[in-house]
């Protein structure tokens, strides 16, 4: 069976620095894998890699078994992965709805003049992400920080993806918004959502991943369980500054 | 769609009262109207690609240039009828208006807004050397065919013309294509990260604002009869259209409408004290107060005003 994302021997060169070095790792449908390393090790830079923001020097990606290595962002999207991002970008003067429009928009032109609003399906998706239905009228600029991740996950998820990648989902949340957040992934995993999830709130990380790869300087130092890959001395020593 | 009943009263109540509106008022004035209703068009224009995405244009005279141009060497040096030359301008307008757009895939901010000035710049040196006998060179052109005789039937063709790209526009821009449009404006990269092709939708938006330009600058140059290169490819329209736009509101059609009327009667009724350079002063003056007190325009407060209305009314 091929994996739905696989990404082989991925190396990502700016000048003389190597960000991503000969990385390589696969996820399988209904998997959650944690993705996990300190500061600058290269977590965001492969997210982008497979995204298509940032252009990779080798190396091949696929998406259940597609090459997608070489295709534009909006066409990756478009082929079932989809990221959100350390900080939250909302469209800022537009409603939470408005924002969640644009993810569900059709790539065509024709479509998007004469073609009828979803907005039965604006709302249930703002809805299923614990958005409170007196929010959806609100400007993002009126929003709390939980739950303005709670607008990109809806945004994200309009795209209809097989995989998501999430950045920092926790960065800036409160005790209770992690919770809120934490419980929403678990529920989309259950409903057999694929995850690659960077976080460095560790502690939250656990319960919402099956399997963890850590990368240290661009390279990937171990793979395994979260548990194992959490006692491997590698790990422990560049979280440490070793 | 959100279209309500009262945006298509207010739409009807707006035509029949323009449609009045020569037995109200003198001929002079009625040609400053007519000049108001060209702004208007190219206040659209404008909006429909910079007001929406962002990508602020100082080169509009390019693209309503071309239609002129276009328009009046066909029918004046070749003597093809305006039912053709008309529409050739528009497609012109259309091509120069991607050629506009190339810029758009590498620059943006302050740097597309020199790169479109430097097109009209171009523009502007270009017809002056290149084959004279057929722009006219500096001293431009006269004697082009003109579609309307008298005031009154010039505002009706300028009206005409400007209310049923405005409404066009206006339709269009309610739909998601129109919100696509701002969302670029806002957050380029999130479009493109919710599967939207960027590329694609700008250069529908160039084409659409070409489009509008260069129907609007084919049909001027026929109600004026002459081109001046001078006046045309000048800072000083650019600023005209761009204020016009802002001042009434930018990304929402209807408020560029506004703020062309609003802005050619000021300048109309300041011109006895204002010969010359002064008008910057208006212009900067304009662009600083909207900055300050109201980035959303004319437009915006009309709204609040009728939302305040509305609200005391209903308690």
């Amino acid at each position: 069976m091929t994996s739905l994302l696989k990404v082989s021997n991925l190396v990502k060169k700016f000048g003389g620095l190597t960000a991503t070095h000969d990385v390589s790792f696969t996820v399988e449908k209904g998997d959650s894998l944690a993705l996990i390393g300190p500061n600058g090790a290269g977590k965001t830079t492969i997210f982008s890699q497979i995204m298509g923001e940032v252009r990779q020097t080798s190396g091949t990606i696929h998406l259940a078994g597609q090459d997608i290595g070489a295709m534009p962002t909006a066409t990756r999207i478009r082929h079932g992965i989809s990221r959100t991002y350390q900080v939250p970008r909302p469209f800022s003067d537009m409603t939470v709805l408005e924002n969640i429009r644009v993810g569900l928009m059709p790539d065509s032109l024709t479509q998007m003049v004469f073609g009828r609003i979803d907005h039965d399906r604006e709302e249930a998706l703002a809805l299923s992400v614990g958005l409170a239905p007196q929010d959806l009228l609100k400007s993002p600029s009126e929003l709390s920080m939980g739950d303005l991740r709670k607008l990109e996950l809806a945004r994200t998820m309009a795209t209809n993806p097989s995989v998501m990648l999430l950045d920092e989902v926790f960065a800036g949340l409160t005790v209770g918004e992690i919770a809120q957040i934490s419980e929403l992934i678990q529920s989309m995993r259950r409903e057999g959502m694929t995850f690659l999830i960077v976080s460095h709130d560790l502690k939250a990380l656990e319960p919402l991943v099956d399997r963890a790869i850590a990368i240290n300087q661009g390279q990937k130092v171990a793979e395994g369980s979260f548990k194992e890959v959490m006692d491997n001395e590698a790990v422990v020593a560049s979280y440490l500054g070793g | 769609m959100n279209i309500r009943w009262y945006h298509l009263a207010l739409w009807a109540a707006f035509i029949i009262g323009m449609i009045y509106l020569p037995q109200l008022v003198s001929k002079g004035t009625l040609r400053t109207i007519i000049f108001a209703n060209y702004l208007a068009i190219f206040a659209i224009s404008w909006d429909v690609l910079s007001g929406r995405t962002g990508y602020v244009s100082f080169g509009h005279p390019f693209l309503i240039g071309l239609g002129a141009y276009t328009t009046a060497i066909l029918t004046k040096r070749f003597g093809v009828p305006v039912e053709i030359s008309i529409p050739a301008a528009v497609l012109v307008t259309m091509v120069g208006g991607s050629l506009l757009f190339l810029p758009a895939l590498r620059v943006r901010g302050s740097y597309f807004a020199l790169v479109t000035l430097a097109f009209m710049e171009l523009m502007y040196q270009l017809v002056q050397v290149i084959r004279p006998d057929l722009t006219g060179g500096t001293r431009g052109m006269s004697g082009i065919q003109t579609l309307t005789r008298g005031a009154v039937n010039g505002y009706y063709l300028s009206f005409g013309l400007m209310a049923s790209l405005g409404f066009a526009m206006w339709l269009l821009m309610k739909t998601r294509l129109g919100t696509a449009l701002s969302a670029i404006g806002m957050n380029e990269e999130a479009v493109r990260g919710s599967g939207l092709n960027t590329t694609k939708l700008k250069l529908a938006a160039f084409m659409l604002s070409a489009f509008v330009a260069g129907l609007g600058g084919a049909f001027y140059v026929h109600y004026l009869g002459s081109i001046a290169p001078r006046a045309l490819f000048d800072i000083n329209f650019v600023f005209t259209i761009i204020v016009a736009a802002i001042l009434g509101g930018a990304s929402t059609i209807i408020g560029p409408i506004f703020g062309a009327f609003f802005l050619t009667f000021l300048l109309e009724y300041l011109r006895p004290y204002l010969p010359g350079a002064e008008r910057y002063f208006i212009y900067g003056g304009i662009a600083l107060l909207l900055y300050m007190y109201e980035p959303k325009g004319l437009h915006h407060v009309l709204q609040m005003a009728l939302s305040a209305i509305k609200g005391k009314s209903r308690s």
